[in-house]
């Protein structure tokens, strides 16, 4: 079944081990909402993962893979 | 916990004490024959409907909903409840249908105290629901995932 793979504990990880806390103030949302993106249990609206995306300064899909 | 969870399972809790008080005070006072004939027996009840639709007010209407508070996840729930919601004034409508009509029916006619109860019952329902609604969404949102 395909699925939306993210690699956002990597980069958090390699900008200075951001914390979720830091990363949802960035993109506003609540910490609550980037833990479940990242443990794959909520899929993000377009307009966040591009603000997510930005966050990390990296292109949409190297955060977001769709396999 | 999200911050809406955390407000939905304050606010449940709430409420069913709420629930719960209203009907053992209108248990302990009588129940409906009393309600129907006694002025200040009516007048407790309809506070305490009233209080509690004032507390359930305050709990969501004073929410905080900046984006560090409340999100699209949040909104997603939110916009669920409705149905549940539904479901449950629907089901509490059935039940009072089933119940009236049947205990009534010899009569051919049912007390007209009976349209206060449905309503501020409906209301009761309609509140537990709201909570419910939330925390069962976010609950179906990690399971599914």
């Amino acid at each position: 079944m395909p699925k939306i793979q993210n690699r956002i504990r990597r980069l958090r990880f390699d900008r200075d081990e951001m914390t979720q806390q830091e990363l949802a103030e960035k993109v506003g949302c609540t910490r609550q909402t980037i833990i479940a993106v990242e443990q794959g249990k909520y899929v993000p609206s377009l307009e966040l993962s591009f603000r997510i995306a930005r966050a990390f300064k990296v292109p949409l899909e190297e955060v977001f893979q769709y396999e | 916990m999200a911050p809406l969870q955390k407000r939905s399972l304050f606010a449940l809790l709430l409420e069913t004490l709420w629930a719960l008080a209203i009907i053992l005070v209108f248990i302990s006072q009588g129940g409906a024959t009393k309600y129907d004939t006694n002025a200040s027996f009516r007048l407790i009840m309809d506070g305490m409907w009233v209080g509690g639709l004032i507390l359930y007010w305050w709990l969501f209407s004073s929410f905080d909903r900046r984006p560090s508070q409340f999100d699209e996840r949040d909104k997603k729930v939110i916009d669920r409840v409705s149905k549940v919601q539904w479901w449950a004034v629907i089901l509490s409508l059935v039940a009072w249908v089933i119940g009236l009509s049947e205990h009534y029916h010899a009569q051919g006619q049912i007390p007209v105290i009976f349209l206060s109860l449905i309503f501020f019952s409906t209301l009761i329902a309609s509140t537990l629901a709201q909570s419910v609604g939330i925390l069962f969404g976010y609950w179906r949102m990690n399971r599914n995932a």
